[in-house]
């Protein structure tokens, strides 16, 4: 416990999750918000550069240049532009490791889950795969993605133009964004950005809209139908969310990060009979998988193939300290972010042992075991046994206090294959409710939770709240989510809160106005969405009446995401600006002249109200346009 | 007589102050110069004499002690460990003579004196860093110039 912190508590749209952190005797995240409030203001402005030893220097009216000269304009671009090749980074890795994972499925002859997710795969890459078996196919459509993210930065991705839409790519071929080689791109936004090289703001902005196509294609849409392959592709089901999902008399298991593959052999031999036994003779009923941050949605996203295993999502980023202040965690399984620092003096406080899988996100009190130095099978073995151990020597000495929070109504397991079978086979009964006017437009509200929009998940709540109750269909993606089904929004009662010609679409159809498509990868199932709806009304994205929002976008990966948005041609609205609003050209490029380039723009706006009123007038404008 | 000036609206909370008040007032073990390179920040000894308080909707307000003409802190201290020096205008601290009754501490209406963080038995208030070479090290620090020093009559 650090004294210097206060011991209030930041806001929080979940009053039960915020009730329950007020009786914790620990310091955790929530209780930070208040020591931390005071921010730097160069910072926040993204004038500050510390690229040499000459620095940080600062921008102020008395100082207008660093000493190399640079101006407020290039500090800003070559600081945005380092976040969002960090952003693209992280989203590659995740898309390279699930690649590999298929690979080796097929390799291995492994458990394949989504046969049709498999063959549209094939069929969306032009593979003629007539005498190939499934597992042919999977190392082929592997490789072809690997092929692509390892492509130098000079040679064109190949499969852009096959799972792009077709306006978009001639758009994007006729800007210069077409991306090379993934991991090549990542690479050279990083060169550009050092010291004394790349001063030219535009082409920085570009560059960040190249990364965002990679990122968007690759690293999320590409990411969720690989996975689909391996674990099965979602089906809409209702679920249990919040922190009672967790039970005490299980072995649990929190996972955290967004790597679903890396855990795919592991979540299905945790409920094997004789590691049930394993489990029992230590007095135990078995293992259950707590979900938490993205893994978690991600799980739950595909939870009709796991309802023994997975004991359902228990909230997102910032819920994840509370969720092991329950005391009822055993263990926690990371390979990923978002995996808070703070978690590990809680680990340490309540014995609970945590492995990691993946050194990217080692954290400083796990054990690392290499998933990929490791035989799967004996690594999976190895993991229950610690867990087992972890169990029999806690348990004995921990107090556990779960709490009455969440539902067990939320609608999960919505994608863009799923709610066209929902529909009766594809999206147009979608459509043909926006053309009528039953629901005014579409907005995507995803990304992450942080703790300074308003508070823990209140933008992202209120906006939802806002939107909704203005007959715009809601999907959300991410962290987002965690927050907004934990508030009981995605149960069909939230239709109460829409406006009534979403409600009664809702009540029809028995969806809730505000749908979960899981993690902030699904933002890639938003594509998917989109262009469908775009395809169907033979029209280019920016057409649509389809707005994005990221209220509570917290960190690198966000904003390389809120890239591909721009890319998309999407109007994208941030609750909190992206550390660029010292730079008058950084702002006019966002907010202005991407409209002319590829049709999207950026909304800064802090507050909800005024947000879902700027929303929803671009929603009418493109409706007016559309002449509907 | 000088005095420091806030121009709240200039201030951006970078808390450069904060940092340059702490690296002025750093114990000596810690390290031998007091360049900011070498400040520990992890250390709960550091403790700023200044504050940047937030209004919670983007302003910051800068508390500086104002060594005031009327010190209530002077006013209330019955050991006589704090002084206002009529020559420098400063309220000036002797930490070998404090009772440690914190009534300063209690009665400045800005909240200017704390009772020092780790061993609550010395005050920690503004020196106005008269024995330091630069005076003060917060207002040599502040990229805005939201506090400056001023002569006053």
């Amino acid at each position: 416990m650090n004294d210097v912190y206060s011991h209030n508590i930041c806001e929080c749209a979940d009053k039960p999750l915020k009730e329950f952190i007020s009786t914790l005797d620990r310091e955790i995240a929530h209780h930070r918000v208040e020591g931390q409030s005071v921010k730097c203001g160069f910072g926040l402005q993204g004038i500050c550069c510390r690229l040499c030893s000459n620095g940080p220097c600062r921008i102020t009216p008395e100082g207008q240049h660093g000493i190399c000269g640079a101006n407020a304009d290039t500090i800003v671009a070559r600081n945005f532009l380092r976040a969002v090749a960090a952003g693209s980074g992280c989203y590659i890795h995740v898309v390279e490791n699930t690649a590999l994972n298929l690979r080796n499925t097929g390799l291995n002859k492994g458990t394949i889950k989504g046969k049709n997710a498999l063959n549209s795969l094939c069929k969306k890459f032009g593979i003629d795969a007539s005498s190939m078996d499934d597992h042919e196919k999977c190392v082929k459509v592997a490789d072809m993605v690997l092929a692509d993210l390892y492509a130098p930065e000079y040679e064109k991705m190949k499969l852009v133009e096959k799972i792009a839409y077709k306006p978009r790519y001639e758009k994007w071929k006729e800007l210069g964004i077409l991306p090379g080689g993934a991991k090549g791109e990542v690479f050279n936004g990083i060169v550009k950005s050092s010291t004394n090289l790349n001063s030219d703001p535009v082409n920085m902005y570009l560059h960040c809209l190249k990364l965002g196509i990679s990122t968007g294609l690759y690293g999320l849409t590409l990411t969720n139908l690989l996975n689909d392959v391996m674990l099965g592709e979602p089906e809409i089901v209702q679920a249990a969310v919040g922190l009672h999902v967790i039970d005490p008399d299980y072995i649990n298991v929190m996972i955290t990060g967004h790597q679903h593959s890396m855990i795919a052999y592991l979540q299905d031999k945790m409920i094997d009979p004789d590691v049930v036994k394993k489990a029992q003779d230590a007095g135990a009923k078995g293992f259950k998988l707590v979900g938490c941050t993205c893994v978690g949605q991600d799980l739950q996203l595909r939870g009709v193939h796991y309802k023994e295993v997975f004991a359902g999502h228990a909230g997102n980023n910032f819920t994840s300290e509370a969720v092991l202040s329950t005391g009822a965690i055993d263990g926690v399984l990371s390979e990923f972010n978002c995996t808070l620092p703070g978690i590990e003096p809680i680990c340490d406080d309540l014995g609970i042992v945590q492995i990691c899988l993946d050194d990217v996100a080692k954290k400083a009190n796990a054990e690392y075991m290499p998933f990929y130095d490791n035989d799967e099978k004996e690594l999976s073995d190895k993991i229950i046994d610690k867990f087992i151990n972890s169990y029999k020597a806690r348990r004995p000495n921990v107090k556990i206090n779960i709490p009455n929070h969440g539902n067990k109504e939320t609608i999960t397991g919505v994608s863009e294959g799923s709610l066209g079978k929902l529909l009766g086979g594809n999206l147009q009964p979608l459509l043909d409710l926006i053309l009528k006017g039953m629901i005014k437009g579409v907005a995507g509200i995803v990304g992450c939770s942080n703790m300074t929009a308003l508070g823990h998940d209140v933008f992202t709540v209120e906006l939802t709240k806002e939107l909704i109750a203005r007959d715009i269909l809601v999907l959300s993606a991410g962290c987002s989510t965690g927050g907004i089904e934990n508030c009981g929004l995605m149960t069909p009662a939230a239709a109460n809160f829409a406006g009534p010609n979403l409600k009664a679409v809702c009540e029809q159809l028995g969806i809730p106005p505000a749908l979960n498509f899981g993690p902030c990868l699904s933002i890639g199932r938003l594509e998917l969405v989109v262009v469908e709806l775009a395809e169907l009304a033979g029209v280019d994205l920016p057409q649509l009446p389809v707005v994005l929002s990221a209220p509570q976008w917290l960190e690198e990966q966000a904003l390389a995401d809120g890239c591909f948005g721009l890319a998309l041609g999407l109007p994208l609205h941030l609750g909190l600006p992206p550390f660029v609003t010292g730079s008058n050209v950084a702002v006019d490029v966002f907010t202005n002249q991407m409209k002319e380039l590829t049709g999207g723009q950026l909304i800064i706006d802090m507050e909800v109200k005024s947000s879902a009123d700027k929303l929803e007038a671009i929603i009418l404008e493109k409706r007016s346009l559309l002449g509907i | 007589m000088k005095r420091i000036i806030i121009k709240t609206d200039k201030c951006d909370g970078c808390l450069n102050c904060s940092f340059a008040c702490m690296s002025a007032h750093r114990d000596e073990s810690q390290s031998k110069d007091d360049s900011f390179y070498t400040l520990n920040m992890l250390s709960e000894s550091n403790q700023s004499r200044n504050h940047i308080d937030s209004d919670g909707k983007g302003r910051y307000i800068p508390l500086f002690c104002r060594h005031c003409d009327d010190p209530k802190c002077v006013e209330a201290c019955m050991s006589g460990a704090l002084v206002k020096n009529l020559k420098s205008g400063y309220v000036e601290y002797d930490k070998d003579i404090c009772g440690k009754c914190f009534m300063c501490v209690m009665s400045c209406p800005y909240g200017m004196a704390s009772p020092d963080r780790l061993t609550n038995t010395h005050v920690v208030k503004c020196d106005f860093c008269k024995d330091k070479e630069h005076k003060p090290s917060c207002v040599d620090s502040c990229p805005k110039k939201a506090i400056v020093v001023e002569e006053v009559l």
